[in-house]
């Protein structure tokens, strides 16, 4: 009770922060996978069928994923890298009674909530779209968890990298090649062998094939669920250690 | 004689191969003021940061309250607000915002919080601004936002790095008789500065540090008295400014009546004199050669 009561304290400036700027930070966080959608669902996917449904019904499930990568992971490390350089608050809070766990998953609470968001109306809009898809208490707790994991990613990440320009070359290097490469827009089938591998490794891929697998109704991937519980436990502890070192 | 609140010894901070702050010992008095006075560069900040546990030195020992922070951190970070050098709220959320989010995370019990803040917004001045953002506030309200987010958890040390610089003259004035009743309220005040003004105003002790190390410490009137009470003050023979300091206006008089001819004036000595004699005054041949006189 003491530590959620602790996570909560520590997500208090940042939800502060969310109910002032909703609007702006859903809009910007949604037209990127709205374009995706557009543009790969029904634009070049057009009549497709990947994996025994339409392209449409296997795209829109990628774009979920897709989605609680960048709204959990870019909001996080965003934040958190202006509350540290710019604001400096974030030491204020290093100052205060409250266990370095709780400031880690406080921190990303403000990034589960806006991937939640994002994720479910990208779903709803999902819906109207194709008939393949089914809401399942499964499909919400896999975005839930891939929210998690990203936002401790974002936290990881936010206390590790040093400036914004760093910041910006990891989401060029690492955050943009796997919204595209996981298994998000395109089977991972059709690539070959060695690159599979690797890409199979990369935590949006786990992230992706659970989440497909609960929309679409086929048989769960329980090794990735697993996989990506131990990225979630690998960010956390990454987290954990930068948060000692800095201290 | 009253307690000391701190009680700083041998504190060391290294950065490699450079030595910020060097053995540096500091007792702090319950309840008084205390100016920590440097130039910039000195080890000012260093020494604040490590006192009020926001950083670990590499050598030293610091008891806060009776709780060693090696030991006992958190128990001796309830005892300590500070208002660092940059203003370290969020901008981006309002000032009553800013305070609950600080109030929470000390830990303040709920139904306290909106009492508190009603008392130190009021003492400070902040009550009309309230529903503003932080990024609507001018310098000196935000730096008021500060203390009243470190004074919160109602702790017994204030800590104020650097607290009116940058602010204009009114600010500057509003924040000493601020920090006075915050004072007279019991709040024990360590306060760095390198504006001698702000610290014989309001400092019952300063320290002077000059290259990470101790040089100097007692009443600002102790050690003007300790330099000399009286300053003469005139233009040397290369026409560069000159001081020498006595105990007693006959001394000053009988040198000045030697250097009559050379411009100068007898008065008391302040404490920039003393900060300029243990810091160095200006380097002039340096000044000069950059300036290609």
């Amino acid at each position: 009770m003491s530590f959620i009561d602790e996570v909560y304290r520590v997500a208090l400036s940042d939800l502060y922060y969310l109910r002032r700027n909703i609007l702006p930070l859903l809009a910007t966080s949604l037209i990127t996978p709205l374009l995706y959608l557009v543009a790969f669902g029904y634009g070049l996917g057009n009549g497709v069928v990947m994996e025994g449904v339409s392209y449409i019904a296997f795209v829109i499930p990628g774009v979920v994923s897709l989605t609680t990568l960048s709204s959990s992971f870019t909001t996080i490390s965003n934040k958190l890298m202006v509350q540290k350089r710019f604001y400096e608050s974030f030491d204020e809070m290093m100052l205060c009674p409250i266990s370095k766990s709780s400031i880690i998953f406080g921190k990303t609470i403000l990034g589960i909530i806006k991937g939640m968001m994002c994720g479910s109306i990208l779903l709803a809009l999902g819906f109207l779209m194709t008939d393949d898809l089914h809401i399942t208490v499964g499909l919400v707790a896999c975005m839930l968890l891939s929210c998690v994991v990203f936002s401790l990613l974002g936290v990881a990440a936010g206390m590790i990298v040093s400036d914004l320009p760093r910041m910006n070359l990891f989401n060029s290097f690492v955050i943009l090649p796997m919204t595209f490469l996981c298994g998000t827009m395109f089977s991972l089938n059709a690539l070959p062998e060695v690159v599979k591998v690797i890409i199979d490794l990369l935590p949006l891929t786990q992230t992706s094939a659970c989440i497909r697998a609960s929309a679409l109704g086929w048989e769960f991937p329980w090794l990735h669920m697993v996989l990506l519980v131990a990225y979630g436990a690998l960010f956390y502890l990454l987290a954990l250690w930068s948060l000692r070192k800095s201290n | 004689m009253s307690e000391d609140i701190i009680v700083a010894k041998g504190i060391t901070v290294r950065y490699g191969d450079f030595t910020a702050v060097d053995d540096l010992s500091v007792n702090v008095r319950k309840g008084e003021i205390y100016g920590f006075l440097g130039p910039n560069g000195a080890g000012k900040t260093t020494t604040a940061k490590v006192l009020a546990t926001m950083m670990t030195p590499t050598a030293g020992t610091i008891v806060i309250g009776g709780h060693d922070t090696s030991r006992n951190p958190r128990e001796a970070r309830q005892l300590v607000g500070v208002v660092q050098q940059h203003i370290a709220v969020d901008k981006d959320i309002s000032v009553r915002e800013n305070i609950i989010v600080r109030a929470m995370l000390h830990k303040v019990p709920r139904r306290l919080i909106e009492e508190r803040m009603a008392e130190l917004c009021e003492i400070i001045g902040l009550t009309p601004y309230m529903d503003k953002t932080v990024q609507q506030l001018s310098g000196g309200w935000k730096r008021k936002l500060a203390i009243v987010c470190a004074l919160i958890h109602d702790p017994e040390i204030l800590f104020l790095d650097e607290p009116t610089a940058g602010l204009d003259t009114q600010s500057r004035h509003m924040l000493w008789d601020m920090v006075r009743v915050l004072n007279r309220r019991g709040t024990t005040v360590f306060i760095t500065t390198h504006y001698m003004d702000e610290a014989e105003s309001l400092c019952d002790r300063v320290s002077i540090i000059t290259h990470g190390r101790l040089t100097d410490t007692g009443t600002p009137k102790e050690l003007c008295d300790r330099l000399g009470r009286f300053t003469v003050e005139y233009d040397g023979e290369d026409g560069r400014r000159q001081y020498r300091f006595f105990d007693s206006r006959e001394e000053a008089k009988t040198f000045f009546d030697t250097v009559e001819e050379m411009n100068g004036l007898i008065r008391g000595t302040h404490l920039e004199d003393v900060f300029l004699e243990e810091t160095g005054r200006t380097n002039v041949k340096a000044l000069e050669k950059a300036l290609r006189i």
